[in-house]
């Protein structure tokens, strides 16, 4: 049985090409192989977003994909997002006091940078069903959301 | 406390920045290299059974398994306030899910699916699954053994009996006090057990070096405490504390979930049989649901009577835990309940029985609120119906009979300064308390529920915190601590204080996360302490500091102390307008005196903080004497909601929450707690819905059928207030509120659903469907 | 946590491929397509192929396309791309406000509507949309292409009519006519992502013709054709809606699971019924009523 296989993809920006066990989850590969540890694991069954990555710009639960399935992808977490400036959406999350534990916020801002990259002026309730699939303990969501009303209001998000 | 700069100000946090970008470290996200091994631990299918064999040869063929573990090769007990527990099953097992066996491979997969071939067999016992059985004399005994567990002196275990500690409150003159009374309510209300889901589940790396030196990385709310327990069940390794480090980095989440000891020790003592090499075990979201603490069930009974104007004459508050099959820390939660089952009210004639009771369930331990929540639920849906049922109004009724400064506790000590008076007409008037409103929709119904909550920091009476502070070369600070920021600010609120007293910007300081070689002694951070006592301690470290800035200016540079100030980063002088001194010119080098030598050196300040006036004293019978809790934060919550009459479901539309902080440090994060904790109890009473089966497993163990608030659960508008009546022992006056803001939402909700459809239940959680069956039932009368 | 177990892994760009490699492991292979159910149903160890045919490369396999007053609804076609189809929207707006319903965005842009009717659990919540539409299921297999009408699509819970060589290409539904009211009425034990506790759909057209479908309260999906004839052809009003609420019990067999009681099922199939029929009547009579919390809370 063939149980490995060859894959080429982007990695935040950066082209790469490893070997992976066809049962190896994305998640653990970004994690584990690559170095990629802003997306966590919280309940291994896509229920929580902790695990949440962009693959060409859409949001996805990394521990429900195989690592296979990313070969000719391009993949961008949060180590994309903050190695050059980190975005206006981030430094609103800072300066708003968004997050308590911050466990959830990498899966938090990948979701709201992909809402206001394809609605730059989201209303509340778009913005609270853009994060219902990342669960936060700390929070009560509600700095959270404040932040992305004040990033959208000033302009939406670009990099600083 | 005029003129505050850092203090009372809603500062950024100064960990924000890491965890956005990614760059904030957990547990599982540290490398290890090459020699990491994976532990998979078996895990009891039985409640409680005796184990007859475990074969493991099956397992051991794997390739890639390095070796496999059981309960023979740990013969140790261990447990935070009674030594009730094991790192592994010995002759049995008393839950499902107990760990039975540890697989290590080179690999996860490897350990999981070697893990899957181990074999046990069981003897099955008789199970008891609730604690109201586990009191019947034909009930199976958990531990025949109870009456050889060290414990601490201040719990009561019954040998021959499930009863692991016993509480007893007797004041007064309890038959005369129901004597007086004019009209008497008694009734029983349950309340289920929760689980904390931290996002971040429990994760525990342990190395013990070819030295014999133990470290273990832990996502931890107690790393000194987990040290102690370590040092403690493995001392005939001839292990010092000293060869034990245990490091905590940043945490997803704790709630109470990750104080103490649970998993964290499987990790710890396989280390020490795989020397040279580093273990690691991560929780799954099953196990972090049904093998780590879960917040204990309690049936409550509850006796109360009244004189005809309201005032409370007596209390009678029996509370049965369900503490599940290791009650170590699991028992403090039913004595701290026990010490304040009266709830913030005067009341004169009080009998409390808490009693601890082992069942075949998962062990149980701290949950935010430690006990609080449970016994909120009854007690102020029981004051609201003896309210209502004496036609006074349920705000007034709780405005005459609140516990006031200088008032008798229920142990005999007194009540501490507090805003309790104001919390509640602060509530009271942005609720519009009083003004009753109608939907316009006819298919809903609009109520209104109101609640007092307080809570103690429930802890020994000699838990203490300490602190360094140290100056940098640039002037800029490090503070070593060992609370644990879970989420709730602490190294913020740190970094405040000692800039408010240093004259240092908050941006300026950094706080570290602990290491128990390198940051001193935290004893946990739990019970909503750590502002109140590790502020304390940083608060003199950064006095001791100032102290030595002023001796060593004043001695070398001849300058009068006392008219001594700090201000942006120097030292100046009330006498002499022109004298400034910054601190990074000499906070490491010195000063330099004229003859051209140097006095001085690096300025390192201390503070250590433990309270001298509390005590465990009393009478075993009546409690009476000693001063077991420190003090009360005390709070007023009430709710607006819209329940659809048919569906049976709640729409939060305004939660307002006065919680008395004493001095909010940071507002900021006050409101936080407020947001957070009142959304966290909204679900307990609301949708969190814990299952088991007949057999003693659990039936959801996972995000899918327990559910937790997501975005789209927010009520409509939450309304924080934030009352400081300052508690003169506290930093700034501040005392602790984290687990306070989640306590008063289940009775409210209770209460909101009586004013709005005339139902009362009294079994959490309060669902929709339960909402919807019984308004049916109460229509068809 | 990790899986255990070991496949093969193939990613076929034409159906050709596909029918021979399920040919070849003859029921030992599964399809992957969004992946959330079946990775799922692997680490549990409740699936254990012996290889994995990724199907995402197939040209087209993700388009919406409208042909003679069909419309086609590829394998890959995702919920995300359902919710933001303007064609979906415009023509089968029970199935994008049913679409809306399922769990949140991250989930959404990889779950299938293909591979959720390959899960056929009874708590579906794209069922009651295509029962309605009465939708065709196109699949293909070594020995040519069949189509399979959604009403004989369910067997039982999580069983589906289609074999284990064959795999789904399209869904295929005739445009309905207009005007038409529809609506899709979801209980969940909160406001957050649920799977369905009960699920009413529910579509109006044609000089009150009446199309009402149901899951989670039976084995599978289904029609409740009992009670759309009571109501065929009559317009609504309060004692006709009595009326079949009266009916619903002999439509439904709800259970008591650890989501909800056979109860409180019973009593919110005719609650959600009878809302459903309102504002499905509103819709038909031409008033724009975007989807909201039916039900309260």
């Amino acid at each position: 049985m063939k149980k490995t296989t060859e894959i080429t993809f982007k990695l935040n920006g950066e082209i790469r090409n490893i070997t992976v066990n066809n049962n190896d989850i994305l998640l653990d590969v970004l994690r584990d192989k690559l170095g990629i540890k802003s997306p966590k694991c919280g309940c291994e069954r896509g229920d929580c977003g902790a695990c949440t990555i962009l693959i060409d710009n859409k949001s996805v639960r990394s521990c429900l994909i195989l690592a296979v399935e990313v070969d000719g992808h391009e993949i961008t977490t949060v180590e994309g997002l903050s190695n050059q400036d980190i975005t206006i959406l981030q430094k609103n999350f800072v300066e708003m006091n968004s997050f308590q534990c911050g466990f959830c916020a990498p899966g938090v801002i990948i979701s709201t940078h992909e809402l206001l990259m394809n609605n730059p002026h989201p209303s509340k309730e778009e913005i609270k069903e853009a994060l219902a699939g990342n669960l936060c303990r700390c929070t009560g969501y509600t700095p959270i959301i404040d932040a992305v009303i004040e990033t959208s209001k000033k302009g939406g998000n670009k990099n600083e | 406390m005029n003129n505050l700069k850092y203090v009372g100000k809603p500062v950024t946090r100064i960990d924000g920045l890491e965890k956005i970008t990614g760059a904030a470290i957990y547990t599982d996200d540290i490398e290890f290299g090459p020699n990491l091994l994976y532990a998979e631990i078996v895990e009891s299918t039985h409640a409680h059974a005796i184990i007859k064999k475990i074969d493991t040869s099956e397992a051991e063929k794997i390739p890639g398994v390095v070796k496999i573990f059981t309960g023979k090769d740990f013969p140790f007990k261990f447990g935070l306030y009674m030594k009730d527990r094991y790192i592994f099953a010995q002759d049995k097992v008393r839950f499902i899910g107990e760990q039975i066996a540890a697989v290590i491979a080179r690999d996860p997969k490897t350990a999981l699916k070697a893990a899957k071939l181990v074999k046990v067999e069981y003897e099955p016992l008789p199970e008891v699954f609730n604690q109201i059985d586990a009191l019947n004399n034909d009930s199976v005994i958990i531990h025949p053994d109870l009456g050889s567990y060290e414990h601490v002196p201040w719990f009561f275990p019954k040998a021959g009996t499930n009863i692991a500690h016993w509480r007893k409150i007797r004041k007064g003159n309890i038959d005369q006090g129901f004597a007086e009374a004019y009209f008497i309510l008694e009734d029983t209300y349950k309340v289920p057990r929760y689980a904390h889901c931290a996002i971040e589940t429990h994760v525990a790396i342990a190395k013990y070096d070819l030295s014999g030196r133990l470290t273990v990385w832990a996502s931890s709310q107690s790393p000194f405490t987990q040290r102690h327990l370590f040092a403690e069940a493995l001392s005939s390794l001839g292990i010092q504390h000293k060869d034990v480090r245990v490091i905590a980095p940043h945490v997803g989440g704790g709630f109470g979930g990750k104080a103490g000891v649970t998993m964290e020790i499987l990790s710890a003592a396989l280390a020490t049989k795989l020397k040279g090499y580093t273990v690691k075990i991560r929780w799954n979201r099953a196990q972090e649901f049904y093998n780590t603490y879960q917040r204990l069930g309690v049936v409550a009974k509850i006796k109360m009577g009244v004189k005809k104007d309201g005032t409370i004459t007596a209390m009678q508050h029996q509370l049965y835990w369900d503490a599940g099959a290791y009650v170590e820390y699991g028992a403090n939660v039913v004595n701290a309940a026990g010490l304040s089952a009266i709830g913030p009210y005067k009341i004169p004639n009080i009998y409390i029985d808490s009693i601890c009771i082992y069942t075949n369930m998962p062990p149980t331990g701290a949950y935010r609120g430690f006990g609080y929540s449970e016994f909120l639920f009854g007690l102020e849906s029981h004051i609201n119906r003896i309210a209502t049922a004496l036609k006074i109004d349920p705000v007034q009724f709780r405005k005459l009979n609140a516990i006031k400064e200088g008032d008798s506790l229920a142990y005999g000590a007194e009540m501490n300064p507090n805003g309790l008076l104001e919390a509640i007409s602060k509530v009271e008037k942005e609720i519009e308390w009083g003004k009753k409103e109608v939907s316009d929709n006819p298919k809903k119904a609009i109520g209104k529920g109101f609640a007092l909550f307080w809570k103690a920091p429930a802890m020994p009476p000699n838990a203490s915190s300490s602190a360094f502070l140290k100056f940098n070369e640039d002037g800029s600070i490090n503070i070593l601590a060992s609370a644990m920021d879970i989420g709730q600010g602490f190294l913020t609120v740190m970094a405040q204080i000692a800039s408010e007293i240093l004259s240092v910007p908050v941006s300026k300081i950094r706080v570290e996360n602990p290491d128990t070689d390198r940051n001193p002694y935290e004893w946990q951070t739990v019970a909503s302490h750590i502002t109140w006592s590790t502020g304390n301690a940083v608060k003199q470290a950064a006095l001791d500091a100032k102290e030595q800035i002023f001796n060593i200016v004043s001695k070398t540079l001849h300058l009068p102390k006392d008219m001594l100030y700090l201000e942006d980063e120097a030292v100046k002088c009330y006498t002499k307008k022109n004298f400034k001194l910054p601190l990074k010119d000499f906070v490491i080098n010195g000063i330099q005196s004229e003859d051209g030598t140097y006095k001085g050196g690096p300025i390192i300040g201390k503070g250590v903080f433990m309270p001298e006036f509390s005590s465990t004293n009393s009478d075993p019978e009546t409690s009476q004497g000693g001063h077991p809790n420190v003090h009360y934060t005390v709070g007023a919550a009430a709710v607006k909601i819209e329940i659809d009459k048919d569906t049976g479901k709640i729409k939060v539309l305004k939660a307002v929450e006065a919680v008395d902080a004493g001095k909010a440090i940071n507002p900021d994060l006050v409101k936080g707690q407020i947001t957070g904790g009142l959304l966290q109890g909204l679900a307990t009473v609301l949708y969190e819905d814990i299952r088991f089966d007949e057999k003693g497993r659990m039936l959801n163990p996972n995000f899918t059928d327990y559910k937790i608030p997501t975005s789209m659960d927010i009520p409509d508008e939450i309304v924080p207030i934030i009352i400081e009546v300052a508690q003169p022992d506290g930093p700034f006056g501040a005392r602790g509120m984290g687990e306070h803001t989640m306590l008063p939402a289940a009775p409210m909700i209770a209460n909101a659903i009586e004013d709005a459809l005339g139902i009362r239940l009294k079994s959490m959680p309060l669902t929709a469907e339960k909402i919807a069956l019984e308004y049916i039932k109460t229509k068809h009368k | 946590m990790p899986i255990t177990h070991e496949f093969e892994y193939y990613k076929p760009d034409n159906w050709k491929e596909v029918t021979a490699l399920l040919e070849k492991y003859k029921g030992k292979a599964k399809i992957l397509a969004g992946g959330t159910d079946l990775l799922l149903k692997i680490k549990d160890d409740i699936e254990t192929p012996e290889a994995i045919i990724d199907i995402k490369n197939i040209p087209n396999i993700d388009k919406i396309q409208l042909e003679n007053n069909k419309l086609f609804i590829g394998a890959g076609v995702t919920f995300s791309q359902l919710i933001n189809s303007e064609i979906i929207k415009s023509e089968l707006y029970l199935l994008w406000e049913a679409a809306k319903t399922v769990a949140s965005v991250g989930t959404r842009n990889r779950a299938t509507i293909v591979g959720n009717i390959c899960s056929a659990v009874p708590s579906l919540d794209s069922g009651p949309a295509l029962l309605i539409y009465e939708a065709i299921i196109n699949v293909i297999s070594a020995n040519g292409q069949r189509q399979i009408p959604i009403s004989e699509w369910f067997v039982a819970p999580k069983k589906t009519n289609i074999k284990n060589n064959e795999a789904v290409v399209s869904i295929e539904i005739n445009k309905p006519t207009k005007p038409n009211g529809t609506c899709y009425v979801k209980l969940g034990r909160y406001s957050g992502e649920d799977l369905a506790q009960a699920g009413i759909g529910i579509m109006i057209s044609d000089n009150y013709s009446y199309k009402i479908a149901l899951c989670a309260l039976a084995p599978t999906p289904k029609r409740a054709h009992k009670i759309e004839y009571i109501l065929n052809g009559n317009q609504l009003s309060e004692n006709l809606i009595n009326q079949a609420k009266q009916i619903i019990s002999t439509e439904i067999s709800p259970i008591t699971d650890i989501r909800a009681s056979k109860e409180y099922r019973l009593h919110m199939a005719s609650v959600m019924l009878e809302r459903g029929l309102n504002i499905a009547l509103k819709r038909y009579n031409g008033e724009k009523i975007e989807p909201f919390n039916y039900l309260g809370g």
